[in-house]
């Protein structure tokens, strides 16, 4: 069967149900989608198919004939960030990284979407996308800034020098 | 001390969000087997009979891999600290938590080793199970642990103790007396990466040994321990961990992984599915705690009794060492001059209980804070006044015997107010933790007081 990912057309071997996530893993070495329960709950396996994210572990492989695959491998190399990817970097939205991928792809179809989105409309977007790490505060913060186009990926730059920090415990040694 | 402050990028920021960062599953290498694992049923039961050599037979099984199979097949994670062993890695003549693995195998594809697990033939006689920790030390406590119902090696005694002052005449002296039980219940980590593992047999006999740890050269001791094998024959592969919380520290699937790798000569993978992780990953324990504060009218705590009971699930693990820290932390960043703790790591027909940020710590914390409210309450002062009163201060004596010379518990408590713009008399917004005279010196706090630092070296402002 004749599958398309990130623009490029593979023939795949994998039996007709076998599961999306199992084939861009396991036989075409696209890494990105993760197995995080494979049962639909988590969103780690999150992959766009024609624009929408869908939940790759549970799509078998027939439900996707013809279509339109991206995955994270698909948005922008590390010297050519997309804004999403730029925006999750700039606000420190991954931390261990494993649901990373899920949520820039729920992320960028919103952006393409419906770009004048609410608070309330990106948070309906990312629900169902479980992250143990973060507490979510600085993954809607990332999906906000990409949507108002405020990123600035030229601030992924070491900085050594300080700025004026407030003293939070009275008596510290400044 | 100049990145404190400074927005730095992460240093795998932009792996994480290219999809390149390289968690164990992602590692790539051709021809791997999958695993499976047969897995207690029962909450406890004899197992009478097993018998694995269907699955064996099954085409595309490379390696079934049973109690037999493991050189030292009982291990304890605390063995390097002198305290026995008593867990083993398959079970062996029984099983005392539910999801207890027994079997593995080895296959071509996660399907075949599902079915290869159905194949393998076993008998169990059920015995009654056990839960609540408060009834550990009853008569009728049903045999669940070769060590009885608590674990017996804290030196001479079956539980960690920590006695200071003398309790009794605090509690005599006693205006009022406060009592309070703090349930805290078990916590499953969840990170959104499973437990996995990769081994792979090397030309050179060795092992390398792709692991999802937290703790890399501990995890290296256990599978060493287990295969009897020279750290050097070991090669371990970390990398980033996708989420552990504390989950990952105990060795879950590297060691299976080696076994099975060994016996079929293949690399191995096995991936805990999220029923898996929910059933027998080991969680934060549940604790049980009894606080009983001796307290003056205006807001002294003389003294406290407190006993902890501690679920340790079906093995010991860590939780000694978790409960030796509980104990470490029952006054709180409170100077309590008479104590009285009794800690106890109880043994039930839970999966194994394990670290879980700031283990031991967090349950006492919790326990000890409420306590704080609550006589606050009874004794109908303020909250924060109580706290300050009492706090940590330079030169005072832990109950562990430590004399402070950098507690925290002032300016911290000071600087919550401030921030949640919380209104306390001036005479307590001045407060420093400076070694304790006049009005914050009582009667009761002048015996505990350590010896005056003289030189200037080590500590103190
Ligand atoms: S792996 Fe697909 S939703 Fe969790
Ligand atoms: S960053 Fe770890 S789960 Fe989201």
């Amino acid at each position: 069967m004749k599958l398309t990912v990130n623009g490029v057309e593979h023939d795949v071997q994998a039996p007709q149900l076998a599961s999306l996530l199992h084939v861009l893993r396991e036989e075409l070495d696209l890494t990105s989608p993760k197995a995080g329960c494979q049962q639909g709950g988590c969103g780690t396996c999150t992959v766009l198919v024609d624009g929408e994210p869908r939940r790759s572990c549970l799509l078998p492989l027939a439900a996707v004939e013809g279509a339109a695959i991206t995955t994270v491998e698909g948005l922008g190399a590390a010297d050519e960030l997309s804004p999403m990817q730029a925006a999750f970097d700039e606000h420190y939205a991954a931390q261990c990284g494993f649901c990373t991928s899920g949520f820039l792809l729920a992320g960028t179809a919103l952006l393409n979407g419906s770009p004048g989105a609410t608070r309330e409309e990106v948070l309906e977007a990312l629900s169902g996308h479980v992250c143990r790490c973060t507490g979510y505060v600085k993954i809607v913060r990332a999906v906000e800034a990409a949507l108002h186009g405020e990123v600035h990926p030229e601030r992924v730059e070491a900085s050594f020098e300080p700025e004026e920090t407030e003293v939070l415990i009275p008596g510290s040694p400044a | 001390m100049k990145a404190v402050g400074a927005r730095l990028p992460r240093y795998d920021g932009v792996a994480h969000v290219t999809g390149r960062t390289t968690y164990v599953d992602d590692v790539r290498i051709r021809g791997i087997l999958w695993t499976k694992a047969l897995r207690s049923p029962h909450h406890h039961a004899a197992i009478t009979r097993l018998d694995a050599s269907k699955a064996e037979a099954l085409p595309g099984v490379h390696a079934v891999v049973t109690h037999e199979d493991v050189p030292k097949n009982v291990y304890g994670h605390l063995e390097a600290l002198g305290i026995p062993a008593d867990e083993p890695l398959l079970a062996e003549n029984d099983v005392r938590y539910k999801g207890q693995p027994i079997a593995v195998v080895a296959a071509g594809d996660e399907d075949t080793a599902r079915e290869a697990v159905e194949l393998i033939e076993i008998e169990y006689e059920e015995r009654p199970a056990f839960f609540d920790i408060r009834k550990a030390l009853d008569p009728d406590w049903p045999q669940i642990h070769q060590w009885g119902p608590v674990y017996p090696h804290f030196g001479p005694h079956n539980h960690r103790r920590v006695r200071k002052g003398n309790v009794d005449r605090a509690f005599d002296e006693a205006d009022v007396i406060v009592e309070g039980v703090y349930r805290p219940q078990a916590i499953e980590h969840c990170p959104l990466e499973p437990q996995t593992a990769l081994a792979v047999p090397e030309a050179d006999g060795r092992l390398t040994i792709y692991s999802c740890t937290q703790a890399m050269y501990f995890s290296m001791g256990v599978v060493a321990a287990h295969l009897e094998w020279p750290l050097n024959k070991l090669k371990f592969v970390g990398g980033t961990v996708g989420g552990g919380f504390g989950g990952k520290v105990d060795t879950a699937t590297e060691t299976i992984c080696a076994l099975l790798a060994l016996k079929s000569k293949q690399p191995v993978k096995w991936r805990w599915t999220r029923e898996e992780e929910f059933l027998a990953s080991s969680t934060r324990a549940p604790w049980h705690m009894e606080i009983a504060d001796a307290l003056t009218n205006d807001g002294w705590i003389l003294g406290r009794r407190m006993l902890t009971l501690h679920d340790s699930g079906a093995y010991a693990r860590f939780s000694p060492y978790g409960v030796t820290k509980h104990a470490f932390h029952h006054t709180g960043a409170y100077t309590i001059p008479n104590v009285h703790f009794d800690g106890y790591v109880v043994f039930t027909n839970r999966v194994p209980t394990t670290a879980m940020r700031g283990f031991g710590v967090t349950s006492v914390s919790f326990a000890v804070e409420t306590q704080m409210n609550r006589i606050a309450e009874v004794l109908d002062l303020d909250p924060l006044q109580i706290r300050l009163k009492n706090a940590n201060r330079i030169g005072d004596t832990t109950a562990n015997r430590i004399t402070l010379k950098d507690p925290s518990t002032v300016p911290v408590v000071l600087a919550a107010a401030d921030r949640i713009g919380y209104d306390l008399p001036a005479e307590y917004r001045s407060m420093t933790s400076d070694r304790r005279s006049g009005e914050l010196l009582p009667e009761h706090l002048v015996a505990q007081l350590g010896v005056e630092e003289t030189s200037g070296n080590g500590g103190g402002r």
